[in-house]
């Protein structure tokens, strides 16, 4: 019994925090179609910002509006100066699909080398602003505490807030169109680059969060989200690309397989139950379990 | 109909002199690569091994994506396959190494046709995505069964140079004139299937697939075909990945291997198939020119290890961005 | 046409290019053994600068240098000066195979010293042809105890004990101790070397843990997996009992799994034994663990303790970090690496000013033995023997992160890799050190 009640317990922990990395990957796909890989690097880097400002400031709330606010910043300058000039250049043939892939793969590894010329590669801890002992439920001490509830809960207001966003509202309907049909919402009046460039600002947004979120359960240094990515990004895949409810419904998904799948198989399963649980999902539904429609075919 | 008959009478006469105008290319590349063996010394046959390797593995990439348009993060994995299919064939089956790797290279080739079956259906991100969770899950298998060896691995050792070539024959030459050989042989192989019917039909593909399947194209045969192609090429270069390492473990197939290969190919020009020594070239060249510069001007701990990385990221970034279509495209393009 | 008069030019500038490299980089062969000059001794060493491994080894290098710079300043080894090369492996297998090889073709160094890691050295030692060009491979950073098999590895010295030897004396530990004895016990360790070579010694030792040692793999332990093993073992003991938990991993991994306890109110729970690298006490509290839960935690060494300033040992290395090795935090890593330095200087000398790389190897098998050093465990190098200290002590750490003997007294027990033969207690008393920790043998 207590082995279910933990398993379920780690399992909803693992998937809020894959969820804060799918979230973000989705964004960027749903509102530029492109795979952002450096979101792990983005990420990392307004974390260490909010690692400065909670330092000097004391305060954690302080440090996390300020990794949130730099990574639209950051979001939004990479866009601006490196994202755009890259689908000015590469117009025509298939590399269209790869070059943004890889462009961003090159920044992935560019903003890690940058944060370690500045940090260095030791690993530091942010502290976690409320407790992260477990709750005492019935006498037993469970392995889920105030923290992997806050958590559990911004992650859910985020993808409420988000989905309202972009189902709700004009920027929203905005930035679906200039995903999903360039020349079109061009047409019809829309500033497409300008919209991108928001696109990227909330993603990256929502990565600063998701970092603030994620170091205080581990540890911070240059490479603390590459884990994470390759989990988030199969969170995303296996929920369907265009869905922001899937992208946390397929975080949950995934994080309740690998945590049964350890608990009560074998502990060296993490990452075969995920390419496992991917690929049976994707047999079944290659555009991931939420994705509605048939979609485009890129 | 029409079309390809006219073609194809048109290109049997191509297909003949272009056949051997490439082997007469290659063949003259093997014996300049064999003069060269002979006049350099141990560190750069080595590096030239190494070069040799990842050239075909860059091959690979290059034969999926850029001539048949799918986008793998996993080729990493395949060669992971390739490497334990040539290290247990040796050690288990007692076949001789040489065997061994084109046993390797058949394995991870039926391998990448089953996988193939399995993500014919995908498309971009979903793709990439399965062969991203690929690249890490694959190698933790060794961890499952005890005869792949766990962490510690399998030993591969492809043994001496055969007696008869001297006691100045050094091993680092014999795994030179192995990999250049192996390498050479595997490009032109692909280069005539990519010259041939197949590969037009490929490029077809690649460029429109839906006026491709209208046009008759098996979509999703050819996307597997390529897939197992890929591969066992994939494989053949991880099985001379571990010759040079002289043994395999999970840990010597990163995911990170995988972004390189990728970067090599980009770097290349990812529809060209002749640029691929330069790409193996450049991924053993910048972590050396790294440390040299890292050696010479010095700098804070955190400077130095982050250096080789920012110079292969900076490198990437700037071929996707000057020369997407690769630096071959851009001499064209400066011709006329 | 076009296309095939650039196809070809293409594949011919790339043979040209690649033909053009290789050939700037065709050096003359020498004579004599590379890496010595009348002046200069070239080291080399390649180790992970960045990863969970560097945060427990990462200061080893620049500890190395530090020594090294400190006994140049000093005279040197008859008249010359030790230069330490030292490349990042990222400790990965292909890095470290590459980079050894660097070490050994482009750097052409003299000897490996303090090579880092069992997947990574396995490879690189084969793959750099150590043995077929006879280079010292000296005190190579591990406790795998599959080094001191001389037809594999014949230029390989050990020095750290090997992890199997470990899990003997723990095992000896459990047994010898009242409340720990009679009480259910588990392991949590690594799958890789350190693991499967403790699961070994355990084995040997005829240690029977109440439950499958639990194996997670190496760098890829989440908090998730820590908080499911621990709250299992709980459940699976009764109330009233209070376990014993083998640890056998990386620091990261330990604290972590410590801090899974502390989550789950666990920690006083389980009797902890920490394996020697993860009983870092200072990387822990690094990490976040609380001092409250590193008290009281069994760690073993084979040192006397890094904060020990009473030991001459000690308060000289510190010495030497002061000055040479700027801003560095003097911990349990710096000593062993400038122990290690110091055992390299002494072997230096010892092979006399003829130096060789065999003459280097024969005087460590020669001499090896009675070298000073800061263990508190012998040396075992001999003409049969490549293994370097055998033994280990136990303590307990305190919430300042000291380890204190446990009983009071350091009780340092000796044993092997091999053989099902209990650890016995040792009667070795450590050389005193030279006189400013500076050899003259």
């Amino acid at each position: 019994m207590n082995q279910f009640v933990t398993a379920v317990l780690t399992s909803l922990s693992s998937g809020a925090i894959y969820a804060l990395m799918s979230i973000s990957l989705v964004l960027v796909w749903r509102s530029t179609r492109v795979v952002n890989f450096a979101q792990a690097g983005q990420a990392v880097l307004t974390t260490f910002i909010g690692y400065e400002v909670t330092v000097r400031s004391g305060s954690y709330w302080i440090g996390l509006i300020a990794a949130v606010i730099s990574g639209a910043v950051v979001g939004a300058i990479i866009d601006r100066f490196f994202m755009r000039p890259i689908f000015k250049r590469v117009k025509s043939g298939p590399i269209v699909m790869i070059a943004p892939v890889v462009a961003t793969l090159g920044l992935l590894g560019l903003i890690q080398a940058i944060i370690g010329f500045i940090w260095g590669f030791t690993y530091v801890s942010i502290e976690a602003p409320v407790s992260t002992d477990g709750y005492n439920l019935f006498g037993t001490v469970v392995a889920f505490s105030p923290f992997n509830l806050m958590v559990l809960v911004v992650v859910t207001i985020a993808m409420l807030l988000l989905t309202l966003l972009f189902q709700k509202t004009n920027v929203g309907l905005a930035l679906r169109a200039s995903a999903f049909s360039p020349e079109i919402a061009r047409l019809s009046g829309i500033r497409v680059d300008a919209v991108r460039t928001l696109g990227w600002a909330i993603a990256g947004a929502a990565g600063g969060l998701a970092g603030m979120l994620y170091v205080p359960g581990s540890y911070l240094h240059p490479n603390a989200m590459d884990v994470l990515l390759v989990f988030g990004f199969i969170a995303a895949v296996i929920g369907g690309l265009d869905s922001l409810f899937g992208a946390v419904a397929g975080a949950m998904i995934l994080g309740f397989a690998v945590n049964f799948a350890t608990s009560y198989i074998s502990y060296k399963l993490v990452f075969l139950t995920a390419f496992a649980l991917l690929i049976t999902v994707l047999l079944v539904k290659p555009n991931g379990v939420f994705s509605s429609s048939k979609g485009r075919k890129d | 109909m029409e079309f390809s008959l006219q073609a194809r009478g048109e290109k049997i006469d191509m297909k003949n002199t272009s056949v051997r105008k490439r082997g007469l290319i290659f063949i003259a590349i093997g014996w300049a690569l064999l003069i060269i063996g002979d006049r350099v010394d141990d560190l750069a046959l080595s590096q030239g091994a190494l070069v040799a390797t990842y050239a075909l593995a860059i091959a690979s990439i290059i034969l999926l994506t850029g001539y048949s348009g799918q986008l793998s993060l996993g080729h990493s994995a395949l060669m992971a396959v390739g490497a334990y299919a040539a290290a247990l064939s040796t050690n288990n089956l007692g076949l001789s190494p040489e065997i061994a790797l084109v046993v390797a290279a058949f394995v991870t080739g039926l391998f990448g046709l089953i996988l193939g079956f399995g993500v014919a259906r995908l498309s971009g991100p979903y793709l990439a995505g399965t062969t991203l969770a690929l690249a890490v899950s694959l190698p933790t298998i060794a961890n499952q069964f005890a005869i792949l060896g766990g962490e510690q691995g399998v030993a591969f050792d492809i043994g001496l140079p055969p007696a008869r070539f001297g006691e100045e024959f050094s091993q680092y030459k014999w795994f030179f004139w192995i990999c250049a050989l192996a390498a050479l042989i595997m490009i032109w192989l692909i280069s005539n299937v990519l010259a041939s019917r197949y590969g037009r039909i490929f490029r077809a593909l690649r460029d429109n697939s839906v006026a491709a399947s209208l046009s008759g194209i098996n979509v999703g045969r050819l996307k597997v075909m390529a897939f197992a192609l890929s591969a066992g090429v994939a494989g053949l270069a991880g099985g001379l990945l571990v010759m040079l390492i002289s043994g395999v473990s999970p840990s010597a197939f990163p995911l990170s291997l995988s972004f390189s290969l990728l970067t090599g190919a980009v770097v290349t020009g990812v529809y060209n198939l002749k640029g691929v020594m330069l790409g193996g070239l450049i991924l053993v060249a910048i972590p050396e020119i790294a440390e040299s510069v890292v050696s010479r001007i010095g700098g804070s701990e955190g400077f130095t290890v982050a250096l080789p990385g920012f110079l292969v990221s900076a490198l990437l970034i700037l071929a996707v961005v000057f020369t997407p279509n690769g630096p071959g495209h851009l001499l064209h393009k400066k011709k006329h | 046409m076009i296309r095939n008069t650039r196809m070809k030019r293409i594949s011919f500038v790339s043979t040209v290019v690649v033909a053009g490299a290789m050939l700037l980089s065709t050096v003359p062969a020498n004579a004599a053994d590379p890496g010595v000059t009348a002046t200069e001794i070239k080291l080399g060493i390649t180790s992970p600068k960045t990863g969970t491994v560097a945060l427990s080894y990462g200061k080893l290098p620049g500890a190395m240098k530090a020594y090294f710079d400190y006994i140049n300043a000093n005279g040197g080894v008859n008249g010359r000066k030790i230069t330490l090369v030292s490349r990042d492996d990222k400790y990965l297998p292909q890095q470290a195979a590459t980079q050894t090889r660097n070490l050994v073709l482009s750097d052409k160094v003299f000897a490996i010293v303090g090579a880092l890691g069992t997947a990574t050295h396995t490879k690189a030692y084969v793959a750099a042809q150590l043995a077929k060009n006879n280079v010292p491979d000296l005190f190579v950073n591990t406790g795998f105890s599959g080094f001191d098999d001389k037809t594999k590895y014949p230029t390989t010295f050990l020095v750290l004990p090997s992890y199997a030897m470990e899990a003997k004396i723990i095992s000896k530990l459990i047994a010898d101790t009242p409340t720990l004895k009679p009480m259910p016990s588990f392991l949590i360790a690594q799958d890789d070397e350190f693991g499967k070579d403790g699961v070994k010694g355990f084995a040997l030792a005829g240690h029977k843990f109440s439950d499958t040692p639990i194996l997670y793999p190496a760098g890829s332990l989440s908090a998730a997996i820590a908080e499911g093993a621990l709250a299992k073992i709980n459940a699976a003991v009764p109330s009233y009992a209070k376990p014993v938990m083998v640890l056998m991993g990386t620091t990261d991994s330990t604290a972590l799994i410590l801090k899974a306890a502390e989550k789950l109110s666990l920690t006083s729970k389980f009797t902890w034994i920490a394996g020697s690298v993860g009983g870092d006490a200072n990387t822990l509290l690094a990490l976040g663990v609380k001092a409250a839960t590193i008290d009281g935690i069994y760690a073993a060494s084979f040192f006397p303790d890094a904060k020990d300033t009473t030991d001459q040992y000690v308060s000289q290395f510190m010495k030497i970090n002061e000055k040479y090795n700027k801003g560095v935090t003097f911990d349990n890593v710096v000593l062993q690496a400038m122990n290690s330095a110091m055992l390299t200087v002494q072997a230096l000398r010892a092979a006399g000013k003829n130096l060789t790389r065999a003459g280097l190897m024969k005087a460590i098998e020669d001499k090896g033995s009675t070298f000073a050093s800061a263990g508190l465990a012998p040396l075992n190098y001999s003409a049969t023997s490549r293994v370097g200290y055998n033994g280990y002590w136990f303590g307990q750490l305190n919430a300042t992160g000291e380890l204190k003997p446990v009983g009071g007294k350091v009780t340092l027990y000796t044993t092997d890799s091999a053989t099902a033969t209990a650890p016995v207690l040792s009667t070795y008393t450590r050389k005193p050190i030279p006189k400013n920790g500076i050899p003259t043998n």
